[in-house]
C-alpha cells in the first residue's frame, strides 16, 4: 500500500507542485493520475521513487516512511518499483535484450538467469522477435513495450508509468495501457499511471485521481477524466 | 534464439568505456607512462649515484703522510686514536718499506724512476677509509692537528660533489616526479569526469532501476586502475629497453665501477612498485572525479 500523508512539494524556484495532498493506493490497484501539464502528476511519481523529497508530509510504502530510509538503502527501495517514462529512457547503444536485462545486471544475476527472465518478459510484452534490435530500429509502440519490459523484469511491487502514451498514436497507446492492465491483473502489480489522455482513461474505467494545481480535486473508482 | 550479450563483468564495461573514446584513454595512459618513465630514470640515477658513491667510499679517502723522524710506535698510536673515533671503516699503516713496494709496483715499467729510490725517500703513512663520506672533514681535522703529520691527501672535493649531486638529483627528482604525478592525477580526473558526463543518461537509468552507488562507480575505478597499470608497464618496459641499449656506453663512462648486469629482479620490483603506485593514483583520481561529478538522486 502506498500512502501520501499531507504531502506538499515546493520547488526551490517557488513553484508549488503538490499542495497538502493525502492519498491511499492499495496493493494491486490500477490508478490513473490525471491532470493538465504542471498539475503535479510527475512530481507525485518522483516522490514515490525518492528522486525528490517532499517539503512537508510523509510518503509510506507498506507503512514504512520512505524518507526515513537511509540513503544507502534507496537502491533496495527502487528495486521494488518499476518505472516507465514518456521519453522511454532506453540506452540507444544497447539492444532491446541488453536494455531489458539492466535491472537484473544491477542485481548481479548470472547470465542464464538473465537470459531466461529477459526472454520470458519480452515474450509477455510481445517483443521477443525484436530482442537483438537497437531502440532506433523500433517503432514508438515497440520502444515503449521495451521500456515496460525493463520496468517489470525484476518483478516490482509497484509499476509507475509517467505519461507512457504521450508520444504514441491512439492505437499504440491503447496497446500499451492494455499491457499495463495485463501486468496489473496477472502479476498483481500495483500500477500508477500519470496521463492527460482522457480517451484512454475513460476507456479503461479504473480509479482516477485528478490533480489540479497540485491539489486532488477528484478521486473516483471507475472514474472519468473530464477535460471540460 | 536470443544471442547472449549480457556482460556481467564490469571490467568489460571499463574496457568498453576506454574503447568508446580511445583518444582520452590514450592521453591518460601516456601521461601515466611519462610520469613513471621519468620516475624510473630518477630512481636509476639515484641508485647509480649511490653505487658510485659507495665505490668511492670504499677506497681510502684520507692519506696522512708522516715526517721522517716519526717512529713506528707513534704512528700506530695515532692510527689507534683515529680508529677509536668510530668514524672509520679501516685504518691501514703503510710503512716506508711498504710504500717503496707500492712505488715499485706502480712504476715497474719505468726503470728510470726506480733507480736510486730507497725506502728512506718515501714517507710512512696511514690510509683511512671512512664509514660515511660526510665524516672525511672530521677525520682530516683530527689527523691534521698532529705535529708528526707532514701532509694529508683527501679526495674530499670529489666526494662532496658526488654527495651534493646525489642529493640534488634526489630533490630534483622528487619535485619533478611530484609535478608529473599531479598532472597525471588531473588528467585522470578530467578523463573519468568526461566519461561520467557522457554516461549521464545511463547512470540515471541505472540508479532508477536500483543500482547501488558502488555498482555505478566500479567501472570508473577499474578504468582508473587500468590507466595506472598500462602507463606504469609502458614506462618500465621503456626504461628497461633504454638501459639495455645504452649499457655499453654507461659502463664505459663509469670505468671500473661495475653496475651491469642489472639483476632482472630489480626490474620486477620496479614494475611492481610502479604499477602499485600508478594504480593508487588512477583509483584516487577516479574517486575524486566520482565524488565531484557523479550526482545520483
Amino acid at each position: 500500500m502506498i500512502q501520501f500523508e499531507s504531502v506538499t512539494k515546493k520547488y526551490p524556484s517557488g513553484h508549488l507542485a503538490l499542495d497538502n495532498i493525502s492519498l491511499k493506493i492499495e496493493s494491486g490497484e490500477f490508478v490513473f493520475i490525471v491532470g493538465s501539464s504542471g498539475a503535479g502528476k510527475s512530481t507525485l511519481l518522483k516522490l514515490i521513487t525518492r528522486e525528490i523529497s517532499p517539503t512537508t508530509g510523509r510518503i509510506l510504502i507498506n507503512s514504512e516512511d520512505i524518507f526515513k530510509i537511509p540513503k544507502s538503502k534507496i537502491p533496495i527501495l527502487r528495486r521494488r518499483i518499476g518505472t516507465v517514462f514518456q521519453d522511454f529512457k532506453l540506452l540507444l547503444t544497447r539492444t532491446v535484450f541488453e536494455n531489458v536485462a539492466m535491472p537484473l545486471e544491477v542485481l548481479s544475476k548470472n547470465s542464464s538467469e538473465i537470459e531466461k527472465a529477459v526472454s520470458g518478459t519480452l515474450e509477455k510484452v510481445g517483443m521477443l522477435d525484436k530482442a537483438n534490435n537497437f531502440p532506433l530500429q523500433l517503432a514508438g509502440g515497440e520502444i515503449q513495450r521495451t521500456s515496460i519490459a525493463r520496468a517489470i523484469i525484476a518483478k516490482p511491487e509497484v509499476l509507475l508509468a509517467d505519461e507512457p502514451t504521450g508520444d504514441l498514436d491512439p492505437k499504440n497507446s491503447q496497446g500499451v495501457v492494455e499491457l499495463l492492465e495485463k501486468i496489473n491483473k496477472e502479476d498483481k502489480t500495483t500500477v500508477i499511471m500519470a496521463t492527460h489522455n482522457a480517451q484512454i482513461v475513460n476507456h479503461f474505467k479504473k480509479r482516477v485521481v485528478t490533480l489540479e494545481s497540485g491539489k486532488i480535486v477528484n478521486d473516483q473508482k471507475e472514474g472519468k477524466y473530464e477535460t471540460g | 534464439m536470443i544471442k547472449r550479450k549480457v556482460s556481467m563483468k564490469q571490467a568489460k564495461d571499463a574496457l568498453k568505456l576506454i574503447r568508446r573514446s580511445p583518444y582520452q584513454a590514450l592521453a591518460a595512459a601516456l601521461a601515466m607512462s611519462l610520469t613513471f618513465f621519468v620516475s624510473s630514470i630518477f630512481i636509476l640515477l639515484i641508485i647509480g649515484g649511490q653505487i658510485v658513491l659507495n665505490y668511492i667510499e670504499q677506497r681510502p679517502q684520507v692519506i696522512a703522510f708522516f715526517k721522517d723522524d716519526t717512529n713506528e710506535s707513534r704512528i700506530l698510536e695515532i692510527s689507534k686514536e683515529v680508529e677509536s673515533s668510530g668514524l672509520t671503516k679501516e685504518v691501514k699503516y703503510v710503512s716506508k718499506e711498504e710504500a717503496l713496494a707500492i712505488y715499485k709496483e706502480r712504476n715497474k715499467d719505468e726503470p728510470l724512476l726506480l733507480e736510486s729510490v730507497t725506502a728512506d725517500f718515501l714517507p710512512a703513512s696511514i690510509d683511512i677509509s671512512v664509514n660515511r663520506a660526510q665524516d672525511i672533514d672530521e677525520i682530516t681535522k683530527l689527523v691534521k692537528d698532529k705535529p708528526e703529520v707532514e701532509r694529508i691527501i683527501t679526495p674530499e672535493n670529489l666526494i662532496e660533489q658526488l654527495v651534493k649531486w646525489t642529493r640534488t638529483i634526489r630533490i630534483g627528482g622528487i619535485a619533478f616526479v611530484s609535478t608529473l604525478t599531479g598532472v597525471s592525477f588531473l588528467i585522470i580526473i578530467m578523463v573519468v569526469g568526461m566519461r561520467i558526463a557522457l554516461r549521464r543518461d545511463e547512470i540515471s537509468i541505472m540508479s532508477l532501476v536500483g543500482a547501488t552507488r558502488w555498482y555505478i562507480a566500479r567501472p570508473f575505478f577499474i578504468e582508473g586502475a587500468l590507466y595506472g597499470l598500462i602507463g606504469a608497464s609502458i614506462a618500465v618496459f621503456l626504461t628497461f629497453s633504454l638501459l639495455l641499449f645504452y649499457s655499453p656506453n654507461i659502463q664505459e663512462f663509469l670505468g671500473p665501477i661495475q653496475i651491469f648486469p642489472v639483476p632482472p629482479l630489480f626490474f620486477l620490483y620496479l614494475w611492481l612498485g610502479e604499477v602499485a603506485a600508478a594504480i593508487v593514483i588512477g583509483v584516487l583520481g577516479a574517486a575524486i572525479a566520482l565524488y565531484r561529478y557523479l550526482k545520483i538522486r
